[in-house]
């Protein structure tokens, strides 16, 4: 017999800020549990230096994930971020390179980013073309642009006002700083805005968001373009953070980001999910990847682990839906 | 197929009915494109170098006709790539680390293909797990399956009789193209002559009616998902005997140019219509544009560009063209 | 009685091959349960789509508060104030209740117009209070029992202030304490001054619940009526009263052995203990209201969803039916209900449908061959005056008579010998009808054992020569032929046990 029978008087109301779902929980505790077995098994890990590292590794995998997290839960996708994270990184090196004032550099990456994620966007809304293939298309069109002008190049001797991922604010790294502001404004927005509610709807059940009113087509417009720019912000950060800026910048990105998103919680079939989730699994990522590399386990096997992940999590939730499906009941 | 339509007017001058299907159209552009590589380079028409641009689109070749199939049925395999670099990681492993003999070797990367596919083709049969997502995930575990076994080192070393399927000629023909030929043309045959192969456009079109027909859906999927891996491990195999190297990182990205040749021929991406013909039609037509864009100075990685470009827009006038139907 | 909310006058509405409503004229007032019954095929789903704006009528108008209007599309339809509960669900399975509610209208709060949760959580109680019902608003819909649902779709009804409500057979798959609890919540609604159109097959409810009643018939309003003015046997009557004309040219057949032996098959949810036997040469009918379970029935039989208990043999020989295929192989043939989604590929041509279930016969090394497929097509398109231009056609031009006898040429072509077919008649025209009558008497001369499922009594009555009643998923009554009247078959398939007449059985069930 189902616990909400009309019966039931109503639960005692929940703090709002306590609506951790039962997901982010098992991950928290997930992630604790791994790093107390990493330190046990190799205790240079805990090193003050190498948490840093971690949390900086994490930040903009983190960053993205918030805009990836937004995509997903409106029932979408977007493979395409590694390419948009290329070619941000790509252009903002180079109009450092030729003397552009750095804070006008980065306000163009930011641009940059938010126009290919709107052209993803317009692809996907109006042109009603799967988002899968927009963004395997994207995807490729902007890598084969990028190695086009940069032929193999890397980019690097950028002026020193240029790597402000590489410093610290109050011995708390910049990039640092910018994932816990972003992470948690944006889940203010997703729990408090009305918009942020409606991409929900968008994922949970197309039909019915149509039918409440809300603009779909716009709202998935939204999303993409939005996704452009948080790709930007971590963009910035990433070619900030070393002294070169890589050709094949952003390899796997995507694969990266969405796996922090999934095992996240947040369901792959959307209509579902958080920003905190997604911010706990992109730190499980930097956290099993370091760790990976303490443990002397070969960073090759690292998409495998990847894959399996996203599997995994898309398996539990499968079952998961069909369990709570039939014990609905008649 | 082409449809008979009473048209009110006759024109006096009848367009042929193959030129106003959508292979008619692709051949048209074949030609174009043809005619405009051979303005941009001399050695373009010679039939030398014709031949040699077939060995390149062999290998994505044969991974379009499985793929033909299973976005015809509404599916799509996009791990086509990392079960590509897998299999043929496992052929270097067999052969040099195994130490089996070449023809086992062989064999066994085939059984991976077929193993890779059909845990496609479980997940989405048994599971009912979209295959978009399914694919997905595979494509990341395979390629790192890939990465992972070979720990990025290269087999070589090669023989010359192996070196024969990828580098070798029967007659004036390179060996993978007649493979390609001979695949291509089974399968057409199985699509479009065969029971199992009106299936496919069954389920496509509407999977609960063929079910109700008595139509064995999930053995057909399973077998199409298996048939992709495999495809795939041919493919691999091949591309070893040509550049005579294995690499972790061999086909990445190539579903791209699987899926784009696929659409760009006429297969409509929701299911229920596409042929052989017209993937073969937009496979030449992809080979060439890459062809031309490498003759127009764009580094060999660069020319996915267009690939990229193709796909989205081969997506969009389908669209366009399945509203006016 | 008030003004009507919602007055449609004069509508008509027709679909390919189909009149669907002639000049149907209904209204609802506020404050109105205003129940609307009527046989499957009657009318019913089409005229409340029209309401709900989902069709346009041909012809007719609709004047809502008093002013004409026309319905573009369902979304104008919820802005005026019209809300409609189907079996289909428009909630959001991973959302909570309370947010169920208010998508897209969230209350809000403070300077930024940030969602106001508690707000949210507090006034959804009280919507869902003032329906009394009582229920944790915090809790994901997708996990909620379909009585919970239901709440929450006419909560967010309420909460809209929508004046008119539309429920399409809301009792189908509740207990009857959720039916109890479903009609205290309606009748609040109603003092809420909601104009309620309530659809259900089960007259009982009608009663119970209703103020006005409407009934429908082959796309005609036969008479409005307030529903303490007429009792159960004159609605029935309104329902079916048509006299069984010659057009059901039955001949008799000689009936021989079992073809078909079902016992205690069962399956959770679907089918209950069913127990009958098919004889050669016999047509058998299935009579029943909707939602019976007659189809899930034939759909277990035949191994669309496999049987968890119980026997089947066929022609004497056991038979382990697992998938339609081996139903098929062992002389079973099934044409189902929906011809569109169920029985044909529409975008697929004539000969291709009806050769579809035994192409792997047709096959020379492998190949299909053209010259034997166009044969056998060729055959069954003259056999059954199958009207085509070619056998090239595209299945989904031809009228809803020739798309049911390409479905019924497909499973005559793999030679069974047992043949269910399920709603045969429904939406063709009367020449098909004939045409599928007589074909199906031939057929039974020759020998096959026929199990027809029809909502259409005058079908039953005339082409069976056994009749079962079909009732919450098992068999409740068997009637021989000449034995029964329409009357007596309905009362049956309500379970209205005062009616039973003699000459028929009624089997023991609780």
């Amino acid at each position: 017999m189902n616990a909400t029978d009309a019966a039931t008087p109503t639960k005692a109301r929940r703090n709002v800020f306590s609506l951790v779902q039962s997901q982010e929980a098992t991950l928290a505790v997930f992630l604790v549990i791994l790093l107390a077995g990493l330190a046990i098994a190799t205790p240079a890990f805990m090193d003050p230096q190498n948490i840093r590292d971690i949390l900086v590794n994490a930040s903009f995998p983190a960053i993205a994930a918030i805009g990836m997290t937004l995509v997903i839960i409106s029932a979408e996708i977007d493979i395409s971020i590694g390419a948009i994270l290329a070619v941000v990184a790509v252009l903002t090196g180079n109009l450092a390179l030729i003397g552009v004032p750095i804070p006008l550099v980065f306000l163009i990456g930011l641009i940059a980013g938010t126009l290919l994620g709107a052209l993803n966007g317009a692809l996907v809304a109006y042109a009603r073309i799967p988002s899968i293939i927009v963004t395997l298309g994207a995807l490729s069109f902007w890598r084969g642009l990028v190695i086009y002008f940069t032929q193999g190049a890397w980019i690097y001797n950028m002026p020193e006002a240029f790597h402000f991922a590489q410093r610290s604010w109050l011995g708390v790294p910049i990039p640092v700083w910018m994932m816990a502001v972003l992470v948690v404004l944006a889940g203010l927005f997703m729990r408090f805005s009305p918009l942020g509610r409606q991409f929900y709807a968008v994922g949970g059940n197309r039909q019915a968001a149509l039918l409440a009113g809300i603009p779909v087509r716009r709202r998935l417009f939204l999303v993409f373009m939005l996704n452009g720019t948080f790709t930007a912000i971590a963009a910035s950060i990433y070619a900030s953070r070393f002294s070169v800026v890589q050709s094949n910048a952003g390899l796997g990105f995507e694969f990266q980001v969405i796996t922090a998103v999934v095992i996240g919680g947040t369901s792959i079939m959307g209509g579902t999910g958080s920003i905190w989730g997604s911010f706990l699994g992109a730190v499980l990522m930097a956290v099993i990847a370091t760790g990976m590399t303490f443990l002397k386990v070969s960073p090759y096997w690292l998409q495998t682990v990847q894959g399996s992940l996203i599997l995994l999590a898309v398996i539990l939730d499968v079952l998961r839906r069909r369990r709570a499906g039939a014990a609905a009941g008649p | 197929m082409t449809q008979d339509t009473q048209t009110a007017s006759k024109p006096r001058f009848r367009v042929p009915a193959f030129f106003r299907s959508q292979e008619g159209l692709l051949f048209v552009i074949l030609l174009i494109i043809m005619f405009v590589l051979s303005r941009m380079s001399e050695q373009f028409l010679t039939t030398n170098n014709l031949l040699a641009l077939t060995r390149l689109f062999v290998e994505v070749g044969l991974m379009t006709l499985p793929m033909t199939m299973i976005i015809i049925t509404g599916g799509t395999d996009l791990s086509v790539g990392s079960m590509f670099g897998f299999t043929s990681v496992m052929l270097g492993a067999a052969w040099q680390y195994w130490g089996l003999p070449l023809p086992i070797a062989m064999l066994v990367a085939l059984g991976f293909g077929i193993l890779c596919g059909s845990f496609n083709g479980l997940l989405v049969t048994k599971l009912k797990i979209p295959p978009l997502i399914v694919t997905l995930a595979t494509l990341a575990i395979y390629r790192g399956l890939a990465f992972g076994v070979s720990q990025a080192r290269s087999v070589r070393g090669w023989s010359e009789g192996f070196q024969f399927l990828g580098q070798g000629y029967i007659g004036p023909f390179p060996v993978q193209f007649l493979i390609w030929v001979v695949a291509a043309v089974a399968v057409a045959l199985f699509l479009g002559r065969t029971a199992h192969g009106r299936y496919v456009y069954a389920i496509g079109n509407n999977e609960t009616g063929a079910r109700f027909s008595g139509i064995p859906v999930d053995r057909l999927k399973f077998a199409l998902y298996a048939f992709s891996g495999f495809m795939a491990a041919l493919a691999g195999i091949i591309f070893v005997s040509r550049v005579t190297t294995t690499r972790a990182d061999a086909a990445s990205g190539l579903e791209l140019d699987v899926i784009a040749a696929v659409v760009l021929g006429g297969t409509s991406i929701s299911g229920g219509s596409g042929s052989i013909l017209g993937t073969s039609l937009g496979l030449l037509i992809i080979s060439l544009l890459r062809n031309g864009l490498t003759l127009a100075g764009f580094k060999g990685d660069a020319t996915v560009i267009i690939i990229g470009a193709v796909l989205v827009l081969a997506v969009w006038v389908n669209r366009l063209f399945a509203k006016q139907r | 009685m008030p003004e009507p909310i919602i007055e449609l006058r004069n509508i008509s509405k027709s679909f390919p091959g189909v009149q669907a409503l002639s000049d149907v004229s209904f209204d609802v007032c506020p404050g109105e349960v205003h129940a609307l019954v009527g046989e499957n095929g009657a009318g019913k789903s089409t005229l409340i789509k029209i309401i709900a704006g989902v069709y346009e009528p041909n012809a007719g108008t609709v004047r809502f508060d008093s002013q004409t209007v026309q319905m573009l599309n369902p979304r104008h339809a919820q802005e005026m104030g019209i809300a409609a509960i189907y079996q289909e669900s428009s909630l959001y399975n991973e959302l909570s209740v309370a947010e169920n509610i208010f998508m897209g209208r969230h209350p809000s709060a403070g300077k930024l117009g940030a969602v106001d949760w508690n707000a949210m959580f507090r006034e959804s109680e009280e919507v869902l209070n003032r329906l009394g019902v009582q229920m944790d608003v915090h809790a994901k819909v997708g996990g909620l029992s379909t009585a919970n649902r239901q709440r929450v779709e006419m909560a967010k009804a309420l909460s809209k202030n929508a004046k008119v409500l539309i429920m399409d057979e809301p009792t189908a798959s509740l207990s009857q304490h959720d039916v109890e609890a479903l009609f205290s919540t309606v009748r609040i609604l109603r003092e809420h001054g909601v104009g309620i159109i309530y659809i259900s097959h089960r007259l009982e409810e009608v009663f119970e619940l209703g103020d006005r009643v409407t009934v429908l018939r082959d796309g005609h309003r036969v008479d409005t009526k307030p529903v303490s003015e007429v009792n159960q046997g004159q609605l029935v009557s309104m329902m079916v009263g048509r006299t069984l004309d010659t057009l059901f040219p039955k001949r008799d057949a000689e009936i021989g052995a079992p073809v078909l032996r079902v016992k205690n098959l069962s399956r959770r949810g679907l089918v209950s203990d069913v127990s009958f036997e098919v004889r050669s040469g016999e047509i058998v009918g299935l009579a029943g209201l909707v939602g019976a379970g007659r189809s899930e029935l034939a759909q277990v039989l035949f191994g669309i969803y496999p049987a968890e208990s119980g026997t089947v043999e066929i022609s004497g020989k056991p038979a382990v039916i697992r998938n339609p295929r081996q139903a098929m192989a062992l002389g079973l043939a099934y044409v189902p209900e929906d011809r569109q989604s169920q029985g044909l590929i529409l975008p697929m041509k004539v000969r291709e449908n009806i050769t579809m279930a035994i192409l792997e016969t047709l096959t020379r090394f492998g190949f299909v061959s053209y010259g034997r497929e166009d044969q056998i097509a060729q055959s069954y398109v003259d056999r059954l005056q199958i009207r085509t231009p070619s056998l090239s056609q595209l299945a989904m031009n031809l009228s809803g008579g020739n798309q049911q006898k390409i479905v019924v040429s497909k499973w005559l072509a793999s030679a069974p010998k047992v043949l269910i077919l399920d709603e045969p008649t429904r939406g063709i025209d009367i020449g098909a009808k004939a045409e599928i009558h007589r074909l199906m008497s031939q057929l039974a001369q020759q020998g096959l054992g026929i199990v027809m499922i029809s909502s259409e009594l005058p079908e039953i009555l005339g082409m069976s020569d056994r009749i079962l009643v079909v009732r919450k998923n098992t068999i409740v009554g068997e009637y021989l032929r000449g034995q029964a009247t329409q009357e007596q078959i309905i009362a049956t398939a309500m379970g209205l046990d005062n009616q039973v007449a003699e000459g028929g059985k009624t089997v023991e069930r609780n």
